[in-house]
């Protein structure tokens, strides 16, 4: 189990330092700054073995978050929990930077207290950590509420409290992707894969049960082959071009893995507010949102000619925006002529690069962009490595197939039903590592 | 001055690329340092100072750096800079010499900061021709910190700085130097090799550029030598000494030396002025600390050392009197409390002693000197003992003043008990070791005995040889000799190594008088409850050479002894097991009462079935040597070891191998001392020798006598291709050749023709073996070729040296690759010898061993184990085919016959394997007789091949063999028969 966690800066000062095992010296928060922070060659490992003591560690922006254990930890579990733990910062007070942390100690030692009992990892939830530990000073309860919060949190569904009232019961369902790709300079896709997640905004009444419906093929199949005799048409309907297959999926607690294992029905009863429902993962059938050409040319030493062409590959009525492609140039460039038909195209010196921005593109469409790049006789023979082109864009469609086929609101205390909910649901697919070699 | 500055910044190059937070401070402190020199070095030269000099865009891109947030800032922002640069170089051409400068420095900046830099070399180079001092000095600085000696510019370097060395303005000649000292590469000591001279003796040049020409020599004489021509300007050169400045003095004076070092002959004037130079009263117009010019002074005395004391009498007077201002000086009280004052004057005395060392021959010289190191010795400053100490340890070795040094044996002694530092401790036992002589050797060794129980780790072992040494070179009396060692065995048994153990075994058996004494000490020794296996094997060996002599008392009769002992054995490694066993066969000899005690021993399952082959063996011999064998032949074969042949201590040259600097020089200026080579030797070469056989039927003379009985164990390596035949081989040879020194009849080695002919049906084996070196063979033949491969090991703990091989070969072709010239101790080395049959052949090639080992040569003639037969190939054919070849082959001269009587018992099953192992078929079902055996085979030649049918009938009754041959060859038949004649 966790023995420790430490937060330090990018000097290897400790900011936040709580140790939860006495198999953890003082001297441990030293050994990692020592031999991690200030390692004389880059650390790349996540995990460090100091000692026979382990160190986990993440970093956002100029912050160290490191946890530290002498045990046989699960690795994974971990480095969940330290994401988790940023979220949680995250939701408090926002962007994690020294300054934060350090206006927010107290506030962090209350969470670090609350999240780990003796190295053991409690209940992460941000909705719920936010009922009994406030940043409004220390707001006097009455004696009910405290008992409330003491059983909610200790009782079977710690992750919603009893009583929610809403005028309106709206929920909003956010299905976002992520494509990665790289491709070849032919074109020849060399890998892709998809990593969705489900984000569910929740305003619902009371304890709701929802049941969610995806096109997953493996739910599909077994629904339809347990309907069959009940509409066989139906079945027709989703056997088909419709389902995708996902690799892995990762659900919220609050989902019922029993139900989802015996009747492959994700069926849940979802915490108020925003909270990620699932995680998912597809490599099969994706269709790329993009299609990145690039032609260089080296005209001898000392000139380069570049050309890319974008096509885009989705229905003609959807837009992508925030498109950005990114071209690297060689070390030795001593000046550089971009002509481009459509958005902005500029040489970024501090990043060797030219980044040319399309804010927004239809689909079936081609834009074009050509380049000349002057460069300067070097001493060194190496060779440019030519590093491959990559591009960032937001589009209206899950690049992967996903479809949302139903969501089902079930509360049978409070007197409203499925057709009195407001759904709304959204596509999002986005650019991961997005690159075309050259 | 700049010299050191660029120096600086060149070497913290490293440090400063991997510790970010530092390197921009120390950039900047040297920035406006840099800058006032190039202030004041402009004004020295009457430069006119530049206007806008301060360039403002580096100072600004310094700031944004240090201001930075995070590292991916900082490669951003060095990313636009570096863009930045390339437009600007790449785009007009017309740079001005400020702004190449300014951006040179940018990426120089850069480069410290620990990123690659690949352009702007050019710029630099451009800068080198401007007039401007920073201009020029920037692009200097640039050039000596980023070229590397392989550079495609470095011709135009080279030739900017042959430009500015010519300059008439002695600025721009110095940063010449500078830079050429600073990278020092073989192209620059080419191309500048004739320049740097020229400006060191022209009357013009000023002293600060004599100072740097004269430094810059030297570097360049340090790199790449053979391209520096001084000739005819060496006698000028020597007169730098005599310069009026002193700067040009000591930079002289560091070149000289390592001139002198070079070729010392034509230097020789040097040691007068050098006289001179260093008795110099007006070097107190040059003080540092109150101690005049102390860096001058240390070179003069360390030139001086390079020659023997002068002889013209003034100058000899006037080094004394020198030397000895130097020791006066240094009774003087100090003239300031500054560190800095007592080390440079320490530092000229310290070099006078050495100086006075050197020379050797000025008694009173020598005996101020140790007086003035006994002063050091006990001083507060460990550097100092440290080097009083080292100094002494090189003044006891001189006659004058040994006596004088042994005045501070207690201080030495206290020092070695006391002092804090291990590597002060180790000086102090060098010293010990160095002023012990026959009057105070008991005294010394006694009280390292002492401190040997205490002494640290790292230097026991060497501890204990020198103790071991000391003892035995000043031995008055052999019983205090052997209780030293056995004392040294008991305080450090795990330090103590073969040889001492060794050598305190030879030392009793060769004398007479304390063989009595070192069996009853050892019997004492033993009696301890816990004893060290190095005393097992002294106290083992001992009383099995010895122990009669004290088994008259009750106390120690031979039934105790042998208990005694027994109970040790258990505790044993298998090595001392061995040893143990031999002194308990031993004891049969000298106790026939407790023969059977022994036996039953000998006989427990414990040792005869032991899992050590080499156990279960000496068990078995023994046990079978005490009940076959009368008391007689027992007495023969057990009799006490002759004395051993006299030789160098190999102890000492196990010292001298552990630590040969100190230890050797002392040993070289001893000769004076007369060794005492008592009646003592060595013969410890061999891994056990000594120990495994007690002198067998042979005195201990013939190469093969240790291997009689097989007991003596070669190394796994080289048992491996033996293992099944070597003890049948080694009875057959020893039977017939009666070892005799140097070489039989042939020319060859003894033993050579018989191991020889144990190759003639097999292909692996030893080929010879004595007590110097194992010779291995392991060979293979595909049709007319053949690949050797020759084992060399060196079974001595000796080096052998000049090691040479030779083949001799008529009739065909033979390749040896060759080997080094060189076997460490214990070594093995390979060496492949590729064969190629030309024609048929009788004689085997010779191969002809040379080496030196431990001062002696030898020289071994042996046959290499190719014969006729080896390329053969077995040929399988049936009866009709065998019959009507061998009726083709019906001339006489393609038949060969013979009758021969068997040497062997005539077992069917080994005759088909020598027949096979000698290349040739075994037909079955061919001859009507069964007994009879019918072979073929192919003889391949380089371009033929020769089939030869044989057949062999034997004759159980008679014991007789006949053997027929025919081949297609004429002479082919002949020579087979004769090969395989004795193999049956």
């Amino acid at each position: 189990m966790i023995g420790g966690l430490f937060i330090y800066n990018h000097k290897g000062e400790v900011l936040i330092s709580r140790v939860y095992r006495d198999d953890i010296g003082r001297n441990a928060v030293d050994a990692f700054r020592v031999n991690v922070i200030h390692a004389r060659q880059q650390v790349r490992s996540p995990v460090t073995n100091i000692a026979r003591t382990s160190f986990f560690h993440i970093k956002r922006s100029n912050i160290w978050l490191a946890a530290v254990t002498k045990q046989n930890v699960n690795a994974a579990m971990v480095f969940e929990f330290l994401l988790k733990m940023v979220e949680v910062m995250q939701s408090y007070f926002g962007k994690i930077t020294e300054e934060n942390v350090k206006n927010n100690f107290v506030l962090i030692y209350e969470i670090l207290d609350e999240i780990l009992d003796f190295g053991y990892p409690q209940n992460t939830d941000t909705g719920i950590l936010k009922t009994f530990i406030t940043q409004q000073g220390v707001k006097s309860q009455s004696k009910e509420e405290t008992s409330q919060i003491t059983s909610q949190v200790t009782g079977q569904i710690g992750w919603r409290r009893e009583g929610i009232k809403y005028r309106r019961n709206e929920l909003f369902l956010d299905v976002l992707e992520s494509v990665n790709l790289l491709m070849s300079p032919q074109g020849q896709v060399l890998s892709a894969h998809v990593a969705g997640r489900i984000v569910m905004k929740s305003y619902l009444s009371g304890m709701p049960e929802c049941k969610f419906g995806i096109n997953d093929k493996v739910l599909m199949d077994t629904r339809g082959r347990s309907n069959m005799d009940e509409s066989s048409s139906r079945t027709g309907a989703t056997s088909g071009k419709s389902s995708i297959a996902i690799d892995d999926c990762q659900f919220h607690q609050c989902v019922k893995l029993s139900k989802f294992e015996t009747e492959h029905s994700i069926s849940f009863i979802p915490p108020d507010g925003e909270f990620e429902l699932m995680k998912y993962r597809t490599t099969k059938d994706i269709s790329l949102p993009f299609r990145v050409i690039p032609l260089v040319r080296e005209v001898g030493r000392s000139k380069m000619e570049v050309k890319v062409v974008v096509k885009s590959n989705f229905k003609p009525s959807l837009l992508a925006q925030k498109v950005e492609v990114r071209i690297p140039t060689p070390l030795n460039t001593s000046g550089v002529q971009v002509i481009c038909m459509k958005g902005r195209a500029k040489y970024k010196a501090s990043e060797n690069a030219i980044v040319w921005k399309i804010k927004r593109m239809g689909g079936m469409k081609e834009c074009q962009l050509s380049a000349e790049i002057e460069l300067l006789n070097t001493s060194d023979k190496k060779k440019w490595t030519r590093p491959p082109i990559s591009m960032n864009f937001e589009v209206p469609f899950a690049p992967s197939g996903f479809k949302v086929r139903y969501l089902k609101v079930f509360e049978p205390k409070l007197n409203y039903s499925d057709h009195d909910v407001i759904k709304w649901v959204r596509y999002i697919g986005r650019s991961g590592h997005y690159e075309t070699r050259c | 001055m700049n010299f050191v500055f660029v120096k600086t910044l060149k070497n913290s190059r490293e440090s400063l690329t991997d510790r970010k937070g530092k390197k921009i401070n120390v950039f900047f402190r040297a920035l406006p340092r840099k800058d006032q020199r190039s202030c004041n070095l402009t004004k020295k030269a009457t430069m006119p100072a530049v206007k806008g000099d301060n360039m403002r865009g580096l100072l600004v891109f310094i700031s944004d750096i240090r201001n930075c947030k995070s590292k991916e800032a900082e490669i951003k922002r060095i990313n636009k800079e570096l863009a930045n640069i390339r437009s600007k170089f790449k785009g007009d051409k017309t740079l001005d010499g400020y702004h190449k400068k300014k951006y040179v420095c940018k990426l120089l900046f850069i480069f410290l900061l620990g990123h690659d830099i690949d352009f702007g070399y050019m710029e630099a180079v451009n800068l080198l021709s401007s007039n401007r001092y920073t201009e020029k000095q920037i692009g200097y600085l640039f050039i000596s910190v980023m070229i590397s000696a392989n550079n495609d510019l470095i011709k135009l370097v080279i030739k900017s700085i042959k430009n500015d060395l010519a300059s008439p303005n002695p600025v721009h000649v110095n940063l010449a130097l500078q830079c050429t000292a600073n990278i020092g590469s073989k192209e620059m000591a080419e191309g500048l090799g004739n320049e740097i001279p020229k400006l060191l003796v022209t009357g013009e040049t000023i002293d600060s550029v004599k100072q740097s020409a004269a430094l810059t020599l030297l570097r360049l004489l340090r790199t790449s030598p053979e391209y520096i021509q001084i000739g005819e300007w060496s006698s000028r050169v020597i007169h730098l000494l005599n310069d009026q400045h002193l700067g040009v003095v000591t930079s002289a004076a560091s070149l000289i030396e390592a001139l002198v070092k070079k070729n010392p002959e034509e230097y020789k004037g040097c040691v007068s002025l050098a006289i001179v130079t260093a008795s110099y009263t007006d070097l107190q117009d040059y003080t540092y600390y109150f101690v005049p010019a102390p860096w001058l002074s240390v070179k003069l005395l360390r030139l001086l050392q390079n020659y023997p004391p002068p002889e013209d009498p003034a100058v000899r007077t006037r080094l004394t009197e020198c030397l000895e201002t130097i020791l006066n000086k240094a009774q003087e009280p100090p003239k300031s409390k500054k560190i800095q004052h007592g080390n440079a004057k320490n530092a000229v005395l310290n070099e006078a002693i050495n100086l006075i060392i050197h020379m050797d021959s000025d008694p009173n010289l020598l005996v101020r000197a140790c007086n003035q190191l006994g002063q050091f010795l006990q001083h507060r400053e460990t550097n100092l003992r440290y080097l009083a100490l080292e100094s002494m340890c090189l003044l006891a070795t001189s006659e004058f003043s040994h006596e004088a040094v042994k005045k501070h044996q207690e201080t030495v002694v206290n020092s070695l008990k006391t002092e804090r530092d291990v590597s002060v401790r180790q000086r102090a036992v060098d010293l010990l070791y160095a002023m012990c002589d026959k009057t105070n050797a008991e005294e010394i060794v006694g009280e390292m005995l002492e401190y040997l129980e205490t002494a640290d780790y790292s230097i026991r072992e060497e501890m204990v040889l020198k103790v071991a040494i000391l003892a035995e070179k000043y031995a008055v009396d052999y019983t205090w000799y052997v209780d030293v060692i056995l004392n040294l065995i008991r305080i450090s048994g795990d330090y103590v190594s073969e040889e001492v153990w060794y050598r305190v075994i030879q030392i009793v058996i060769n004398r007479d008088d304390v063989q009595g004494y070192a069996a009853k000490t050892v019997f004492e020794a033993l009696q301890a409850p816990a004893c060290h296996e190095n005393m097992v094997k002294v106290g083992g060996y001992i009383l099995g050479e010895f122990g009669n002599l004290i088994a008259g008392d009750p106390r120690s009769s031979p039934l105790v002894q042998f208990q005694l002992l027994h109970s040790k054995y258990h505790l044993c490694g298998p090595a001392t097991r061995g040893l143990i066993l031999s002194t308990y066969i031993k004891f049969v000899n000298l106790f026939p009462e407790i023969k059977s005690t022994i036996q039953d021993v000998l006989k427990s399952d414990n040792n005869l079935r032991n899992s050590d082959v080499e156990l279960q063996q000496r068990s078995v011999e023994y046990l079978q040597l005490s009940t076959v064998a009368s008391t007689d032949v027992l007495a023969t074969v057990l009799e006490e070891m002759p004395p051993f042949p006299e030789r160098e201590s190999s102890i000492l040259a196990k010292l001298k191998k552990k630590k040969p600097t100190v230890t050797e020089q002392a040993e070289n200026k001893e000769p004076k001392q007369p060794m005492p080579q008592a009646q003592m030797s060595n013969n410890v070469n061999t891994h056990n020798t000594p120990l495994s056989v007690p002198a067998a039927s042979n005195p201990p003379s013939a190469a093969a006598s240790d291997d009689l009985l097989g007991l003596n164990s070669p190394g796994p390596s080289q048992a491996a291709p033996s293992a099944g035949s070597f003890l049948l081989d080694v009875f057959d040879t020893v039977g017939s050749s009666p070892p005799t020194n140097g070489v039989d009849s042939n020319g060859l080695t003894p033993g050579a023709e018989e191991s020889f002919k144990k190759f003639i049906c097999k292909n692996n084996g030893v080929l010879f073996e004595n007590d110097l070196l194992q010779i291995g063979v392991k060979s293979e033949y595909r049709q007319n070729l053949g690949r050797l491969g020759i084992f060399y090991g060196n079974k001595t703990s000796f080096q052998f040296s000049g090691f040479s091989i030779d083949t001799h070969c008529s009739q065909i072709t033979c390749t040896p690759k060759p080997v080094g010239t060189t076997i460490e101790s214990g070594a093995q080395v390979q060496q492949v010898i590729n064969i190629e049959c030309i024609t048929e052949f009788s004689d085997a090639p010779l191969l002809i061993i040379s080496f030196m080992c431990n001062g002696n040569s030898h020289r071994l003639n042996l046959k290499l184990p190719v014969m006729f037969s080896k390329f053969s190939e077995p040929a399988e054919m049936d009866s009709a085919t065998f019959f009507a070849r061998w009726k083709g082959l019906s001339q006489p001269n393609q038949e060969c016959q013979k009758v021969f009587k068997a040497k062997f018992p005539i077992d069917t099953e080994q005759n088909k394997t020598k027949m096979l192992g000698f290349g040739i078929s075994i037909l079955e079902g061919i001859d009507p007789n069964p007994d009879n055996y019918v072979s073929a085979g192919v003889i391949h030649i380089k371009g033929s091949q020769v089939g030869c049918l044989v057949r062999l009938e034997p004759n159980k009754n008679a014991q007789m063999y006949r053997l027929t041959i025919r081949a297609s060859k004429p002479p082919v038949p002949n020579i087979l028969a004769d090969l395989l004649e004795h193999q049956f």
